[in-house]
């Protein structure tokens, strides 16, 4: 390790009603690889956005190579040398390997763009990186791993001289994680400062020299990596008190009968081999890393997406799950963890977005009996003490705590017996998670069961009667909720075979 | 103005259908004043030309409502203008030439359309295709299917004085020097349907809320690849009753055209406040913008300009209410 290149000190930034970053710090020397480790939402690629010049910072310092800087876009953070590598892969497939590396920056020759000279340009990248890739290649036909190696390519040609990895393994096999950590070997024997995101535990133990933890927006401290075990960081990591109750004891009778049982699920790389059961009247929590596969499970079982195979029994009867259509018929409602895009039609009303799952019950003969439609919905919204002023107001006008009670409604409408929530307070304020957090469970003492996929630990601690932990597509732990500690539950999300 | 668009009356009959029924009238007195000014002896102000206008607005009327069905899907169908021309060629050939018996052919007439229909529609909604290129495929074949059914002859319907012309007293019954424009009774009784079918039954609400959000309805539980489908089906059933409206203004039905149609079809629609994003139709409307598109016709017939002024002033309107309609919509979000 040399001189340090670039240090973050108390970085504070707040977005309405969040206070993301609370005097963060972090300091990236010469020739090091850096951990930045933390849950879900602790603040990570928040704070890189800071540094990229994507979110402007509210206080604090950045300094580089000496000089404090302050970059108002990731063009000029780009250009002084600060480069990030992103997860989701900004590659246009169309386009040849060189082209994707020199987009923006073409190299021309006149008014024309000079082919020939951008694939020798790349040639030499990939010579200097030792990886073998053909410029000329279109970008589309290469494996997510090779495509890595692009971003890569292009964040070296940028005279880049610290390298930002933003979860860079999430999509790798076994053997493109080995190339990827040589390149980075090599990356930092030359020097540059290297800040690597990962939820990996074993990775960050066999790739990083220092890491530092972050917890709910806050710095908790920084480590030598190998001085330090894995628990250290865990603990670092979940070591927050708990402000809400979390349950001890599940109410749910051990022989209550089982409504649901999955098993052996499978759909693509994200849903491996999944199998469980839910009882009726019971929470059951999903907890998991991001990119963990638990969304995945629960829209491949409710077949919103195709499924390789997997049996699926309700109230001890098997049957199949082939559209949304079978899974609602069998009384399986599903709340997405993304309301906008699969839960509401905001520019319909309340009442309409009610009665969605369940028209065919407000007919008269051949017309909707719009009265009807209406008291019920008013119904509902009494019950969920939804905020409108009327069912016949716009979705779109309400809050996202009020939106997410419609699209409850529409669930309850159609009396579901089980149900999914995805993130179920996700961009809730806090005074509508709570009444959310209640009315779950009035639902299961009417009992009613539900899956609820949760990032939030302490959401998870609170309201499951069991835990299902998945990593990677795999089921790789279950809890009962008397024997669930963070430290457990961190233990199986980070579980790789 | 916040206060007008709040009134119980103009809040029913919706704002901008109040808006569009004031420039249809304004139009009309523009004409009225225009006409004698640029020609002389002419005059648009006449029973006769009404009717005339109207005449042309049926037809486009039919075919402009049941795009209304297939754009509030968030699709597009550009092949109802051939696929009209099609049926009538299918048809009155049968009728002139195989002398099939009219009621027989005028059914077979509107069953063309809906065969259209539910052939765009399945690819559409079943095969996943884009409606756009779909559409544009099913014109080919609309054109290239009439004209090879009728041996690339024309096709003459008979005339009011033969034996089998009473279908056209669909369009206006002749009375003395009046005529009776029983096609605008019967193209407002279409209207009235079609307004019940889009706002009050089960098909339209999907079809509305499909174009507004189909992936946060087919996770409702809802087929939505039938009631999309059920749109296409509609739009090409309506295509082919348009057809007969055709055919009882012109009588005669050249193979290969059509075209143009669509897109007058189209602006109607879009003219009347339907968004060509989904999600959002006016029946109303479309019946609104088809008679503004009538008007301008005949207007321009009557200051005895050529006719594709009518087409540069139809396409600068369709610019502007896009234009207008992406505007409300970029500050709603």
């Amino acid at each position: 390790m040399g001189d340090v290149i670039l240090t973050m000190k108390g970085i504070d930034k707040s977005f309405p009603g969040v206070h993301a970053l609370d005097h963060v710090d972090l300091e990236v020397k010469k020739g090091e690889v850096h951990a930045l480790m933390g849950e879900n939402g602790a603040g990570k690629s928040t704070l890189m956005k800071v540094l990229t010049g994507i979110y402007s910072k509210d206080e604090g310092t950045i300094t580089y190579e000496g000089k404090e800087v302050e970059f108002s876009n990731p063009r000029e953070a780009q250009d002084a040398g600060i480069v990030i590598v992103h997860q989701e892969l900004n590659m246009l497939g169309h386009l040849t390997v060189a082209q994707n590396i020199f987009i923006g920056r073409e190299i021309m020759n006149g008014k024309l763009i000079n082919d020939k000279k951008m694939n020798e340009e790349a040639a030499k990248l990939f010579e200097q990186l030792g990886i073998d890739i053909d410029p000329k290649e279109t970008m589309s036909r290469l494996t997510v791993g090779k495509q890595q190696m692009c971003e890569i390519a292009k964040a070296i040609s940028h005279e880049a001289k610290v390298i930002i990895f933003d979860e860079p393994s999430a999509a790798l096999t076994e053997a493109e994680i080995e190339e990827l950590f040589k390149i980075i070997r090599d990356l930092r024997d030359k020097q540059m400062g290297i800040v690597y995101i990962s939820h990996r535990m074993d990775e960050i133990k066999v790739i990083t020299d220092r890491v530092t933890v972050m917890r709910d927006g806050g710095y908790v401290g920084t480590l030598i990596t190998k001085d330090s075990t894995k628990d250290d960081i865990i603990n670092m990591m979940v070591g927050r008190v708990i402000y809400e109750d979390p349950k001890t004891e599940s109410a749910v009778p051990k022989d209550a009968p089982v409504v649901l049982k999955v098993e052996h699920l499978n759909a693509g790389r994200m849903v491996r081999d999944v199998s469980f059961e839910l009882r009726k009247g019971e929470i059951l929590g999903f907890s998991g890393l991001m990119g963990a596969g638990r969304t995945e499970t629960a829209r491949a079982l409710f077949g919103a997406d195709p499924k390789e195979g997997g049996d699926i029994y309700v109230n001890g009867e098997k049957i199949e799950i082939k559209t949304p259509q079978d899974a609602v018929k069998h009384g399986i409602g599903y709340l997405s963890e993304d309301r906008k895009r699969y839960g509401i039609v905001v520019d319909k009303t309340i009442a309409e977005n009610s009665t969605m799952a369940s028209l065919e019950h407000f007919m008269k003969g051949a017309f909707i009996d719009k009265k009807r439609e209406n008291e019920v919905a008013q119904q509902y919204v009494e019950t969920l003490k939804t905020k409108t002023p009327g069912v016949d107001q716009l979705v779109v006008n309400l809050s996202g705590g009020n939106q997410q009670k419609v699209v409850i409604a529409k669930w309850l409408v159609r009396n579901c017996d089980i149900l999914i929530f995805d993130e179920p307070t996700r961009g809730i304020d806090v005074g509508a998670k709570s009444e959310i957090y209640q009315l779950m469970n009035e639902l299961v003492a009417e009992g009613k069961s539900i899956i609820m996929i949760s990032s939030e630990m302490t959401e998870i601690l609170r309201m499951s009667d069991r835990i299902v932990v998945m990593c990677e597509g795999r089921k790789t732990g279950e809890l009962d909720i008397s024997e669930a500690t963070q430290e457990r539950i961190m233990h199986a999300a980070t579980l790789r075979d | 103005m916040e206060k007008i668009k709040q009134n119980a009356i103009v809040k029913k009959i919706g704002f901008n259908s109040l808006v569009l029924l004031c420039v249809m009238v304004l139009l009309y007195i523009l004409f009225a004043i225009i006409t004698p000014m640029v020609k002389v002896n002419a005059s648009f102000v006449s029973y006769a030309r009404i009717v005339s206008a109207l005449k042309y607005a049926y037809f486009l009327g039919f075919l402009s409502l049941g795009v209304t069905f297939v754009i509030a899907t968030g699709g597009i169908d550009f092949s109802i203008g051939p696929v009209m021309f099609c049926a009538a060629l299918i048809s009155g050939y049968l009728l002139t030439m195989k002398g099939w018996p009219l009621v027989l052919c005028l059914l077979v007439c509107i069953l063309v359309g809906t065969v259209f229909g539910i052939l765009n529609g399945v690819l559409v909604a079943y095969a996943g295709l884009p409606s756009f290129i779909t559409s544009m495929a099913s014109m080919m074949l609309a054109k290239g299917i009439g004209s090879v059914f009728t041996k690339t002859q024309s096709v003459s319907w008979p005339q009011s004085t033969d034996a089998n012309g009473w279908y056209r007293n669909l369009v206006g019954i002749k009375a003395g020097n009046m005529e009776i424009p029983t096609g605008l009774i019967l193209l407002i009784v279409g209207a009235i349907i079609c307004a019940i079918i889009l706002n009050k039954t089960m098909a339209g609400r999907y079809i509305l809320c499909i174009g507004s959000n189909r992936e946060a309805v087919r996770l409702s539980g809802v087929n939505t690849k039938r009631w999309e489908t059920l749109a296409y089906i509609i739009c090409g059933t309506l295509a082919g009753l348009a057809a007969i409206f055709y055919v009882a203004k012109n009588t005669t039905v050249l193979p290969g055209l059509g075209d143009t149609f669509n897109n007058e079809a189209i602006a109607g629609c879009v003219m009347g406040g339907t968004s060509m994003t989904g999600g959002v139709a006016s029946i109303g409307g479309t019946l609104i913008g088809v008679l503004i598109i009538a008007l301008l016709q005949e207007g321009i017939l009557a200051m005895g300009f050529q006719i594709n002024y009518q087409y540069i002033i139809t396409g600068l309107i369709v610019l502007v209410v896009v234009w207008a309609d992406l505007r409300s919509r970029r500050k709603r979000n």
